[in-house]
């Protein structure tokens, strides 16, 4: 991947995934309904798929044709729709009030560490000229604003989203900066997705029977 | 060789596919223990086979076992033996009290053989991505042991944990893809340049910025698992809520894989961007680790939560030992991560007698320890001075060992600031430990032989203990030829 010049027409569209998927995390970060949350995400992950999708093109690589066609349906699909009929339909969640800041001032941190983003990864780290240089920085701000959307959100589905969304941040990095991992390793960490996803499911309805919300506010038992 | 680094993957399996198989908590828990043992004897056997010979490689670098592999493949499973032992008597009672049901005594095993066998898989392979899977992995299905209990705490620490772990993790992850971008200009194949013997040849033709850069998320996502400060929040939680046994697991060999895996990323990065680097790093979390384990140890409350306190102190001691570097220091280091391992072991079982003897996990709950069950009172003093590092136990020597590292650096001022923290930190400990053991029992069954369902299950809680402290007893004084040679070569290694 490292020789795909950013004006060529794969890399444009990377590029403009790579926009869209942040522009996603921060619709998700602006939101206050549980069901937008998963709607933003679901849509984020199709975005990602056709990111895969473009890269798999310009490489010739079927690889990474599976693992787009893997993120389209577990991810695109499958999750989103797990959370909507376990999570918020089975649950009755509606808005979430456990925020522990507003919603503009989580909107102007997230702006902040986007530019901290482009601060830290561009320079040094990236040659001139290749689309690598323009999406890792992109991809290094969805991480940050997934791990914000887990710090400032207590309620537990919202913290879920927000791993996910850490970890598409990360997928697209990978796709854009090393084409792909190799093959094993990517069936792992979709596996191992999966299956935090469903490990997550179980507790957060756990918690959910044993508290009266399932609000990571109220987890105040434990601590010192 | 190849099949051996297989049958210890499968060993610890054979408790899980028991309790697959519908057996019933004492069976599947011998089945478990068996399989460990196993486990075990084909690890000795692996090491013992790879001493003197060059690292076992196959499958296009997936499988990779050197000698440091094998040194943390033998912490594990020894310590894996114990914890399965541990749980044969542990998860008896709490079946037998009706604590557990039949369903979680079968997912107690399930997850039990999954989680060592996942962190023994993490052990023997050389790719660093496959290494990312499989500790994510590990992290999934201990959480799924911390959760057991079901109570509104537990699954509270469950949470905790795995959504702290998974984002650390992650960001682990993306340390692991920038060393893989850092390596763009080897012109390796694709699979090798995530191959650790490959990178560690390579290291100085690595790109520096994204070198250090990998190094950095690495040391902050492994170092979530290892529990070092300040991404330790969700240890001392975990380490409480789980069942005893798994709490042995959680200390003495979940953090000790989050170790290797940060050492594995040392040693690129010192290969590819000098000492100084990662030496600070290293130094800086490692100071935070002990100075913030041992504060938190001074108050006193939940006893497993102050274990879990001194496992944060100790991997922060590991860690500084790392920093101090040279040969000294990598030689302590890897000591105490056999050493701490025994003893928390040890530590953590015996607190499940406590614990199921006395209904409480509060220090103030239990009193005249000595008077009511002398084995298990004497068992945690012996635990806590091994622990504190007083000699004659091995923890002693390794300390000792960490701390001449440090004096024959730069500045005495460190290696001192490390004593006054070990200081502290013994003042503290004991302080609480001894309390329970003195005074006089609260009276009532808190003595009684008949907490264990039989005689042979009530043997299984108290025998892993004993073999732990006989075991650091021997390493305070006198390292086994075979274990020396195994420490030298993995120091060689880095």
């Amino acid at each position: 991947m490292q020789n795909l010049s950013a004006t060529s027409v794969p890399g444009v569209l990377l590029d403009l995934s790579g926009v869209v998927i942040l522009l996603l995390a921060f619709a998700c970060l602006g939101s206050k309904l549980f069901n937008r949350y998963v709607a933003y995400y679901g849509a984020q992950s199709v975005v990602l798929s056709f990111a895969a999708g473009v890269a798999a093109y310009a490489f010739g690589s079927v690889e990474l044709w599976i693992l787009a066609g893997a993120t389209l349906a577990i991810k695109g699909i499958g999750i989103p729709v797990a959370a909507r009929r376990l999570l918020i339909r089975r649950l009755d969640l509606k808005r979430d009030a456990a925020l522990s800041t507003g919603l503009s001032t989580s909107l102007i941190a997230g702006g902040g560490l986007t530019a901290f983003a482009y601060l830290v990864t561009r320079p040094q780290l990236l040659p001139h000229g290749l689309v690598a240089a323009a999406v890792v920085p992109l991809s290094t701000a969805v991480i940050l604003l997934g791990a914000l959307a887990m710090v400032v959100r207590r309620h537990t589905v919202a913290q879920l989203v927000g791993w996910l969304i850490v970890e598409n941040g990360v997928f697209l990095g990978a796709i854009t900066l090393v084409a792909t991992f190799p093959f094993i390793v990517e069936a792992g960490i979709f596996l191992d997705v999966v299956a935090g996803v469903l490990i997550m499911l179980v507790f957060v309805s756990g918690l959910t029977r044993e508290l009266a919300s399932a609000s990571a506010a109220e987890l105040r038992e434990l601590q010192g | 060789m190849m099949t051996l680094a297989f049958i210890v993957l499968a060993g610890p399996l054979a408790g899980a596919a028991a309790a697959v198989a519908g057996a019933r908590a004492r069976a599947a828990g011998w089945a478990s223990a068996g399989g460990a043992c196993v486990a075990l004897a084909a690890a000795v056997w692996l090491v013992s086979g790879q001493l003197h010979r060059a690292p076992l490689r196959g499958l296009g670098g997936f499988l990779y076992v050197d000698s440091l592999s094998c040194f943390f493949l033998l912490t594990v499973a020894v310590v894996t033996v114990l914890a399965a032992v541990g749980s044969v008597g542990y998860i008896s009672a709490e079946e037998a009290a009706g604590r557990l049901s039949g369903f979680q005594v079968r997912l107690y095993y399930v997850f039990f053989g999954l989680f060592a066998a996942l962190m023994l898989a993490s052990l023997e392979t050389g790719n660093l991505g496959l290494l990312f899977v499989l500790i994510e992995a590990s992290t999934l299905t201990s959480a799924a042991l911390v959760g057991l209990e079901g109570k509104a705490t537990s699954l509270e620490a469950a949470w905790k944990y795995v959504i702290i772990s998974s984002l650390g993790v992650t960001i682990a992850l993306a340390g692991t893809l920038f060393l893989f971008y850092s390596a763009s200009a080897l012109h390796l194949a694709p699979d090798l340049r995530l191959t650790w013997p490959y990178l560690f040849a390579h290291a100085h033709a690595l790109a520096p910025a994204s070198l250090r850069l990998a190094f950095l998320l690495a040391v902050v996502g492994y170092g979530t698992k290892v529990g070092l400060a300040p991404m330790h929040t969700w240890l001392p939680d975990a380490h409480a809520e789980a069942p005893s046994p798994a709490s042995a697991m959680l200390s003495a060999a979940l953090l000790n894989t989050g170790m290797y895996a940060i050492i594995r990323f040392l040693a690129i990065a010192r290969a590819g961007l000098g000492p100084e680097f990662p030496r600070v790093v290293l130094l800086v979390f490692g100071f935070l680790s002990v100075i913030i384990g041992v504060l938190f140890m001074v108050r006193r409350g939940n006893f497993k939560r102050l274990f879990a306190y001194s496992s944060v102190e100790h991997m922060g001691i590991i860690a500084v030992a790392l920093g101090f570097g040279g040969v000294l220091g990598l030689y302590g280091a890897l000591l105490h991560t056999l050493n701490h391992a025994i003893a928390k072991a040890v530590l953590f079982l015996n607190s499940g007698d406590i614990a199921l003897r006395y209904r409480t996990r509060e220090s103030a709950g239990v009193r005249g320890l000595l008077a009511a069950v002398p084995l298990t009172g004497a068992a945690l003093l012996l635990g806590s001075f091994a622990v504190l590092g007083s000699p004659p136990f091995g923890l002693f020597l390794s300390e000792f060992t960490i701390v001449r590292a440090g004096f024959a650096g730069a500045s005495p001022v460190l290696p001192l600031l490390l004593l006054l923290l070990l200081a502290v930190a013994f003042v503290a400990f004991a302080r609480t430990t001894t309390g329970m053991a003195t005074g006089d029992p609260p009276g009532g069954d808190v003595g009684a032989a008949s907490l264990y369902p039989s005689r042979a299950v009530g043997l299984a809680a108290i025998l892993p203990v004993a073999a732990g402290l006989a075991v650091l007893l021997v390493l305070g004084l006198w390292i086994p030829a075979g274990l020396g040679t195994l420490i030298s070569h993995s120091i060689a290694v880095l």
